[in-house]
């Protein structure tokens, strides 16, 4: 599904923050990619959605080698894979309505007719209930901005997700019906998973297989 | 655990921090009432640290914010909020709290310290204007002083000319901590301390309070990381929808024979090492709470009589909850 | 026990924030000050049948009484009536060029925000280069090309004016393009197009709104200038420029009032926008739950 072979990128010249580094997730796997922070790894998560140029290394995705990133990338190609991101606050624009967010993928692909449908799914699988849909995100707290993050993240049908440290903020039992949203996607549609976090205890229990980031070329 | 000295007026029995009916109601727009704490009540000793607990949205955070004096304006307070010399911090002025209190009598551990510290300045630069500004240490000696503040949080001497960007994550919690131990205060305040941090960071800052701890400080550490929780904490507050719901042993709570409230069993059951299974639903709004148990629509064991609100017997809040074994109480 | 229904009546905390009451107070008269502008313009030309160009030789130079509250001209004209009729064509300046302006910022601004690279950089040179030119003087070269009128002047007042703001617009959307949400955005198929018009556009234009805003008086101060320069307005046109300029002979024989009243109307609107663009300003930012830290 997804193959990342000798990445080695970042955001200065010269500067990489990581280097080199090859990472493979087959179709319906999941895996966690562990590692401490500021090792590069959020860095990698971004390649692999396609939303970062590596300087050198090749990204294979569901079969296609990909030659361009963010907006050059296919559109197609983009969307196959989702991304969840920590901070649920930093990755929900501030002006939308927790229905527009989870909708808005669904509004830039040109798929209005599926919205109604959609979303209501989608917030009944994160368990989003209520009046909380009709709220706008400073209106609610970390959690149930994640659970829309999520959704959104869910609602174009990837068939890979990538979720870069999503529990990172939030409370245990949170974090376990987040999980279990994820995994009840996957279960209905064999979709793969990279789960990048820190937290051992959690990707050994979420993941299929975990890699130690001090060791991801020998997966 | 090293003897320490304690204040005028103090008495020496009286707990570092003693909170009593703790109620916080912000009055929002159009009259309506959140009422982001009600009736906490606790009590937390020298040596000791309490973890209070809970999700994101239950009024931990406002509770530390009311024990600092730092709530906005909109903010309604009921209740006390005693140190041992008998200072109500909920009634103290701004300027007793600023002068008196804040850093002397009350250190701060911030949650994200890389924010906390001024991006400018050295730590050296900052250490020492702190230990000028709350100790009596004469003007030459506060480089002596300054190393030693940094020593006690374990700080290295030799990254003191550094600025914070150029500190690791685990070396700006200690930077952090050391500006908060200058002032000697006997009570901490740990404002989730451990967010955002990987494992072993987690693990390390954990560490590095419970040593503060055992010199006899009280802690009050605010966090919903669990594991962190267990790795330091002497005692658990479990707070759901603004109430404290379960006040116990550390060693009762995250071992046998368990917590005593459902929610907080709920919590601990949600941990990947356990049955990772999430407490169904989601908290109520503290702006409409339901009249009876606020956690009673998410509990397999609600029945009508938590139609009432149970009442908190100084460990749990819970109608339900288990008969007491006598030689465990 | 403390019921919510029944809790007892809570303390108030303390208010860190400057004395609130003078802060409702400065809000207050400013938005006053702005209506009775506004009413003023709109409803005293139209209601009052009066010509301010009546010339009333006979009464000329009479200082402030009740029947000329502002006094009269050195030709016996009313002065309340002139300023009213100059503060209208100063405000009307002011605000179509501040639009004018904030438009022309805030395109230039967003393409060298959203596209970067060559555009970005030949955009803000084009910026730097306007920007080290003195305004007034490419403010006279402007409306020197024209005859007299109120339209070079808003042309004048426009083309010297956007440069703050397509720098503030710039960097604004430049900070807002890292946010994850942005990532989230492209992830999602948005195009780039839907991601400048959706996402980043939105985010800046109350910024812009209220460079708009505390535009205006700039506007209306530069249009004053020129007027004042003789470059503005046809002389006959009451402005606050115009006033001012066409005063400047009495005030050496010690007539205050034909100066003093213009010049106040050009000060009093001012720090009136200014107020309520302060107050504005401070409730900008998003109000977050984290702010209650809930």
């Amino acid at each position: 599904m997804l193959e990342l072979s000798n990445i080695t990128a970042g955001y200065e010249r010269g500067k990489p923050v990581l280097r080199d580094v090859s990472l493979a997730v087959a179709r319906g796997e999941a895996v966690g990619l562990l590692g401490p922070s500021g090792c590069g790894k959020s860095t990698l998560a971004r390649v692999a959605a396609l939303l970062h140029r590596p300087d050198a290394g090749t990204v294979v995705l569901d079969g296609t080698t990909v030659h361009d990133y963010r907006h050059r990338a296919p559109r197609a190609l983009r969307t196959t894979v989702g991304v969840v991101f920590q901070s649920p606050r930093q990755s929900a624009d501030p002006r939308l309505r927790l229905r527009d967010l989870i909708a808005e993928p669904l509004k830039a692909t040109g798929r209005r007719i599926e919205i109604r449908e959609r979303v209501d799914e989608l917030a009944h699988a994160v368990g989003l209930g209520g009046d909380l849909l009709t709220r706008g995100a400073h209106e609610v707290s970390d959690g149930q901005l994640q659970r829309a993050c999520l959704a959104r993240a869910l609602v174009l049908r990837p068939r890979l997700l990538i979720c870069d440290e999503m529990t990172a903020m939030l409370d245990a039992s949170t974090t376990a019906a987040l999980v279990a949203a994820v995994e009840a996607y996957r279960r209905e549609t064999k979709a793969s998973l990279l789960a990048v976090g820190h937290d051992q205890v959690l990707l050994d229990r979420w993941c299929d297989r975990t890699v130690s980031w001090a060791a991801p070329s020998a997966a | 655990m090293t003897a320490r000295a304690i204040p005028d007026g103090a008495d020496p029995a009286a707990p570092a921090l003693s909170v009593r009916n703790l109620s916080v109601r912000f009055r929002m727009r159009g009259g309506a009432h959140v009422a982001a704490v009600t009736d906490a009540s606790f009590d937390l000793a020298a040596g000791e640290c309490l973890a209070l607990v809970g999700e994101s949205g239950c009024g931990k955070s406002v509770l530390a914010s009311a024990l600092l004096g730092l709530l906005p304006a909109n903010a309604g307070l009921d209740g006390a909020a005693l140190l041992d010399d008998g200072t109500d911090l909920l009634t103290a002025g701004e300027r007793s709290l600023a002068r008196t209190i804040r850093g002397r009598r009350i250190g701060l551990v911030p949650q994200s310290p890389a924010a906390h510290l001024t991006p400018v300045r050295t730590v050296h630069s900052q250490l020492a204007e702190t230990v000028r500004e709350l100790t009596p240490v004469p003007r030459k000696r506060t480089g002596l002083a300054t190393r030693a503040a940094a020593e006690r949080a374990a700080f290295p001497a030799d990254h003191l000319d550094r600025y914070p960007h150029e500190l690791s994550g685990g070396l700006a919690q200690r930077a952090a901590t050391a500006l908060a131990l200058v002032g000697d205060a006997p009570l901490l305040l740990a404002d989730e301390p451990t967010t955002g941090l990987d494992r072993a960071l987690v693990e390390r800052t954990a560490d590095e309070l419970r040593r503060t701890v055992d010199e006899g400080r009280a802690l009050l550490m605010i966090t919903h990381d669990l594991a962190a929780a267990a790795r330091i904490a002497d005692r658990v507050a479990v707070m759901y929808a603004g109430r404290i719901v379960e006040l116990a042993d550390a060693t009762r709570f995250f071992g046998e024979p368990g917590p005593r409230h459902p929610y907080a069993r709920g919590l601990l059951d949600a941990l990947p090492e356990r049955s990772f299974r999430p407490i169904p639903g989601m908290p109520p709004e503290l702006g409409d709470l339901p009249a009876g148990c606020a956690f009673a629509p998410r509990c397999e064991r609600a029945d009508a009589l938590c139609g009432t609100q149970p009442r908190f017997d100084g460990r749990t809040a819970c109608h339900h909850a288990p008969a007491e074994d006598p030689s465990r109480a | 026990m403390a019921d919510i229904r029944s809790i007892r009546a809570v303390r108030p905390v303390r208010d860190i924030r400057p004395n609130r009451s003078t802060r409702t107070l400065r809000v207050g008269a400013s938005a006053a000050v702005m209506a009775a502008v506004v009413l003023a313009v709109l409803l005293v030309p139209p209601l009052v049948q009066l010509d301010e160009q009546a010339v009333d030789l006979a009464r000329k130079l009479q200082p402030p009484s009740w029947q000329h509250p502002f006094g009269t001209d050195d030709v016996g004209r009313d002065l309340l009536l002139r300023c009213v009729y100059g503060l209208r064509v100063s405000l009307l300046v002011g605000v179509v060029a501040a639009l004018a302006a904030t438009l022309i910022g805030t395109a230039v601004g967003a393409i060298a925000g959203a596209f970067g690279g060559w555009t970005d950089r030949v955009l803000m040179r084009l910026v730097d280069t306007f920007s080290s030119v003195p305004h007034l003087l490419l403010g006279i070269f402007v409306v020197a090309m024209f005859r007299p009128g109120v339209w070079p002047v808003v042309v004048s007042v426009a083309l010297t004016h956007w440069l703050s703001t397509a720098r503030i617009v710039r960097s604004e959307i430049l900070s807002l393009r890292s946010r994850p949400y942005i990532d989230a955005a492209i992830s999602g198929g948005a195009s780039r197009r839907r991601v400048a018009v959706r996402h980043l556009l939105p985010g800046v234009l109350p910024q812009a709104a209220l460079a708009a805003v505390l535009m205006v008086p700039h506007a209306m101060w530069h249009e004053s200038a020129l007027s004042f320069l003789g470059l503005g307005l046809p002389a006959h046109q009451a402005s606050l420029g115009n006033l001012v300029q066409s005063a400047r002979g009495s005030l050496l024989a010690g007539d205050w009032w034909p100066t003093l009243f213009p010049g106040l109307l050009l000060i009093v609107p001012t720090l009136a926008i200014a107020g309520l663009a302060g107050a504005w300003r401070d409730r900008l930012a998003p109000r977050r739950r984290s702010e209650l830290m809930l």
